[in-house]
């Protein structure tokens, strides 16, 4: 039997060659989205900063809650967005614990010279130079408030030496400074720029408050006892790699995502692979029908023949497995590089590379083979051996199987279309979108067959209307209504897939930038990193009426993110309009916040009552809800008091100031002139360029399902074309053309192609509709037409391509021969 | 008279209802052993529902075929399908081998599905007997058409069966080509013993038979012993069949 199988294989390379490819690229997808998982489940950050600290000590990064389940107490943790701050006095505790030798606290705070790596560019005391260790190559420490001493690495690329002056930068001054000195020792990932002690805490603004504490230990048990002194405080104690996380903590951030990301992905990859082989797979045995009924007439059971599907099926899949799973790892690290350059992933996270993405993706490969197989085999075995005797070609009906499973995954679809036109919060409705996409595709594929024939029953009449090209595609499509329905499958898929990845991004960014373009009324934007002494210069200057800084950060109401933005709420009309629509957000201050509808919504609340929330630094914050807003998507679920959450956030100062009044660009220029950086934006760019940060590594990581599906379109339409030889060349023989032929095939493929436009197009408007009531609240998806052409443009040039080349392979053959060889 | 396949009252109707088909009208025929049968009739005179049924390709409306003394009514599939493999070779008209098998993987295809070790001596001598011995390691589509049909008739014999069907196993090929898989057939018979059983419309490869069943319109019009493609052709067109 494996002899059996093994030749099949070997005669039969093109069939398999399209399930081999598909199984491929599956694998290597499962594989690269296996890297991402296990990089954000088991990814570590080696420690830079506090490298040479033994044991560290910062404030804690997640919210807690116990959740109570099935009478169960289930622990939750849930990262912040900002980083907590320690009191000071807990390095005093920390001293005298007994088997610590020193302490060293540090305060960091967003600080810039020009020229320097982009990285990100910390400054600090000079007290916690220590904690790297950083020392002396030139110079001295700091000691006057205008003294700095800078990395080697950064001297060596901003070109500065001990007696340099130089511009540094950030939330509460701006102001040349002297380096006094350079160290020996660089970072890999930041920039260091260290203070005076006095200077630094003045410039970190958060007194009595420190970012984290080193502790030297002279016994190898203090971090224990460290650890007990801390007990009941937030502080939480760090040693060996575990260091690099609390320094990293932001890293965290992209690692829960690249776990959720990675998973959608996957999974995702895994039922479009199980789709397009099954497909593929089903073409095969379709085309091997006749040999199929021969074995069947020799001595076949339909058992055997099924065990012989299978075998085939888990040999093509365990080398296509292997060979994608050993082009995983590149494809993990081209994404990699891609979500690095738009920083969803952070240079300090190295990917995870093990073999047990590479396992899974062979095993992913061998069971979705197998899950084709069986479905295929069902069909298989339902060909009857007389089938071999006659000269005929093979026509069936439609299964009742397959019409039931249709109309199951229908019902499927319309549910979670239902449940999807009820989720507003992201996390939920992106892989429920795809999900639901996925879904009615199948739908569509499994009824591909009794939709094909109402098709060509529609197109029929106006296809004839083109004397020979036409007439014959209507009466080819009409005989094979089972193979149209194979084709159609994956390229309704690749449309309705491609415009649901492309116009759910569009639809939610389309409305917040509508949004937000409607509620900025103020005459300019600045920004971005605008210092709150810039603002102030702005309130001075002649002609403006009211400037309104904006900081951003992310708060947690119980363990739910909530996007929240920082407002100054004097002047605030002139500026923002949020669409209010009950209290007024002019009463914003230390105690209150307006709330956007869809979260108060959800988190039941009104003007009046009370929200409890943990900050960006982990600070509880219990406020008042003073109003309620309609433009959520466009700024924010929360708005709360500028001066507030500026005291919250790592970097206070401004993402945007918007200015009101009849002052000019260039009058707003020369008051910021102090501040580098700070410039006059386009508003509806600084909207735009937010709407789309996030969508760019959506298009990354869907785009390469959408290129998969797209193979698979090529995949499928090649192997339909190539295994009409025998037909083109009786065509020929009987007096066509070869440019008829071809006529015939375009038309063939238009047909084709308009109703897998028509589906797709349906399938993703409906996915849409769903998502855009959920999320944006009206059940009108934004779909740009040019994208949309685009799309359609791409499918036909696809599904012409696959049909044409093919066509003209089989068409190069002398006809007479073609008939003239038996099979 | 020892008779390989019994069929009894046998009747195939295609379809329900108002639309329904007779392919077969209580055929009842017994096939003898060690004979050469050749059945013919005009198309659509159930020539073919006929070897269908005989052989367990299909099951019969109503009726009971006897296959070497088994009952074959009320068999699944596979009960059908390891009854034939032992018990019935078959060479069609076309397609008849698994053109990704060399000659002597497909003569021994059955063989292989049943899970049955090759007795090579007896392989030898069929491949002997047809005339393939050169050519066991080609592919089918390196053979001319009556070697294809040669090698068919190898893979039938293969299994020693108690039946060997032909469905127009000459039916594709030309005048002298057919003249030596008919004579080859005859072989089997005179030579090994073999039961042939045999559909065709032309009156040559009757003559081949030793006994020749006339259908016509689902029944058994007519049986000939000792035929000619004379005698053939005559009753053929007193049964309407060239008209």
């Amino acid at each position: 039997m494996l002899g059996l199988v093994l030749t099949t294989l070997r005669h039969r390379k093109a069939g398999f060659a399209g399930a081999f490819l598909a199984l491929f690229c599956a694998a290597a997808l499962v594989c690269a989205c296996g890297a991402l998982l296990e990089t954000g489940l088991r990814g570590t950050i080696a420690p830079e900063r506090y490298a040479g600290a033994p044991i560290l000590v910062t404030g804690d990064q997640y919210v807690h809650q116990d959740k109570v389940k099935k009478g169960k107490v289930k622990h939750k943790a849930k990262g912040l967005a900002e980083r907590a701050w320690l009191p000071a006095a807990t390095a005093d505790r920390l001293r005298a614990v007994p088997g610590v030798r020193s302490v060293v606290t540090e305060v960091t705070f967003p600080a810039e010279i020009p020229g320097a790596a982009p990285e990100s560019s910390l400054g600090h005391g000079w007290e916690s130079a220590a904690l790297t260790p950083f020392t002396l190559a030139a110079g001295r420490a700091p000691s006057a408030a205008d003294e700095v001493v800078i990395d080697a690495a950064t001297a060596r690329t901003a070109r500065l030496h001990v007696g340099s002056r130089v511009p540094v930068t950030s939330a509460v001054s701006t102001g040349a400074r002297r380096v006094v000195g350079v160290t020996r020792e660089a970072l890999p990932h930041q920039t260091a720029i260290f203070f005076s002690t006095d200077e630094a805490r003045r410039l970190a603004g958060r007194s009595g408050a420190v970012s984290a504490i080193g502790v030297f230990p002279a016994t190898t048990d203090a971090a224990g006892r460290v650890a007990a002194a801390l007990k009941g405080t937030s502080a939480t104690v760090h040693t060996g790699a575990d260091r690099g996380r609390a320094e990293f903590w932001d890293a965290e951030k992209a690692r829960i995502k690249l776990i959720s990301m990675g998973g959608a992905l996957g999974g995702t990859s895994l039922l479009v692979a199980i789709l397009v082989v099954a497909g593929t797979f089903a073409l095969s045995i379709q085309q091997r029908e006749r040999e199929i009924a021969l074995l069947r007439a020799v001595a076949a059971t339909p058992r055997q023949i099924r065990r012989m599907i299978g075998r085939e099926a888990l040999i093509v899949s365990l080398g296509a497995g292997a060979l994608g799973a050993a082009a995983g790892p590149l494809l993990a690290l081209w994404l990699r590089d891609r979500f690095r350059a738009l920083g969803a992933l952070p240079s300090t996270l190295n990917l995870v590379l093990s073999p047990f993405p590479m396992f899974a993706a062979v095993l992913a490969a061998v069971v979705a083979a197998w899950a084709a197989a069986r479905l295929s085999a069902r069909r298989s075995a339902r060909i009857r051996p007389v089938e071999a005797l006659g000269e005929a070609a093979i026509s069936r009906r439609t299964g009742p199987f397959r019409i039931v499973a249709g109309l199951a995954f229908l019902v499927g679809g319309v549910v979670l279309t239902l449940v999807l036109s009820s989720l507003n919060t992201e996390a939920a409705s992106s892989p429920v979108t795809m999900l639901t996409a996925i879904v009615w595709t199948v739908a569509v594929s499994l009824l591909a067959p009794v939709i094909a024939r109402v098709t060509v029953t529609l197109l029929g009449p106006p296809l004839r209307t083109s004397p020979i090209g036409g007439h014959l595609a209507a009466a080819n499509l009409r005989s094979r209504s089972r193979l149209v329905g194979s084709v159609l499958a994956p390229l309704t898929l690749l449309v309705g897939l491609t415009c649901t990845i492309l116009f759910a991004q569009t639809t939610m960014g389309h409305a917040a930038t509508e949004q937000a373009n409607a509620g900025t009324v103020a005459a300019h934007v600045l920004g971005p990193k605008v210092p709150a002494a810039a603002a102030d210069a702005l309130r001075r200057t002649r002609g403006v009426t009211a400037v309104t800084e904006v900081v951003h950060s992310t708060v947690r109401v119980g363990l739910e993110n909530y996007g929240v933005q920082g407002v100054t709420p004097t002047g605030l009309i002139r500026t923002m309009n949020l669409d209010v629509r009950a209290g007024s957000p002019a009463r914003l201050d230390s105690g209150t916040v307006a709330v956007s509808e869809t979260a108060a919504a959800r988190l039941g609340v009104h003007v009046g009552d009370q929200i409890r929330m943990t900050l960006g630094d982990g600070t509880p914050f219990a406020p008042r809800v003073v109003a309620v807003y309609g433009r959520g998507l466009g700024f924010g679920d929360l708005t709360v008091a500028h001066d507030l959450l500026a005291a919250h956030v790592d970097d206070p100062r401004a993402d945007t100031v918007l200015v009101a009044g009849h002052a000019g660009a260039d009058a707003l220029r020369s008051a910021v002139r102090p501040y580098p950086g700070v410039a006059v934006l386009d508003q509806t760019a600084v909207t735009r360029a937010r709407a789309t940060a996030n969508a760019e590594v959506n298009y990354v990581a869907m785009g390469l399902i959408i290129a998969f599906t797209g193979i698979a379109v090529v995949n499928t339409l090649a192997m339909a074309t190539a295994d009409r030889t025998r037909e083109f060349a009786l065509l020929r023989i009987v007096g066509t053309t070869r440019r008829q032929v071809m006529r015939m095939l375009r038309w063939e493929t238009l047909v084709v192609v308009s109703t897998a436009v028509a589906l797709g197009t349906v399938v993703a408007l409906v996915t849409l509709a769903a998502f855009a009531a959920g999320m944006v609240g009206s059940a009108a998806p934004y779909v740009p037409p040019v994208t949309f052409l685009g799309v359609i443009g791409t499918a036909s040039a696809l599904a012409l391509i696959a049909t044409v080349l093919p066509a003209r392979l089989a068409l190069a053959a002398r006809p007479a021969d073609v008939i003239g060889s038996r099979e | 008279m020892d008779d390989v396949v019994m069929m009894n009252a046998v009747s195939k109707v295609y379809g329900k209802g108002r639309g329904a088909v007779a392919a077969l009208r209580e055929v009842s025929v017994g096939i003898p052993r060690g004979r050469f049968t050749a059945v013919m009739g005009p198309s659509g005179s159930g020539k073919s529902t006929f070897l269908h049924c005989a052989a367990g390709l299909d099951t019969p409306t109503s009726g009971t075929v006897r296959l070497g003394g088994t009952e074959l009514s009320g068999m699944n599939e596979t009960r059908l399908t390891e009854l034939r493999r032992r018990r019935v070779g078959f060479v069609f008209q076309a397609f008849n081998l698994v053109s990704s098998l060399t000659v002597e993987q497909n003569i021994t295809l059955p063989l292989r599905l049943s899970r049955t070790k090759v007795d090579r001596a007896w392989l030898r001598e069929i491949v002997a007997r047809v005339g393939l011995t050169e050519r066991v390691g080609h592919r089918p589509a390196q053979l001319s058409g009556g070697q294809q049909q040669r090698v068919a008739i190898a893979r039938a014999l293969v299994t020693r069966p108690e039946v060997v069907f032909g469905d127009e196993p000459t039916g594709a090929l030309d005048t002298m080509t057919a003249r030596e898989v008919l004579a080859l057939l005859r072989e089997t018979v005179d030579g090994m013993g073999q039961t042939v059983v045999m559909v065709t419309h032309d009156p040559v490869a009757a003559s081949y038979a030793d006994t020749v069943l006339f259908l016509a319109d689902g029944r058994i019009a007519d049986a000939m012993d000792a035929p000619t493609s004379d005698k053939v052709a005559a009753r053929m067109t007193r049964l309407g069949a060239w008209n």
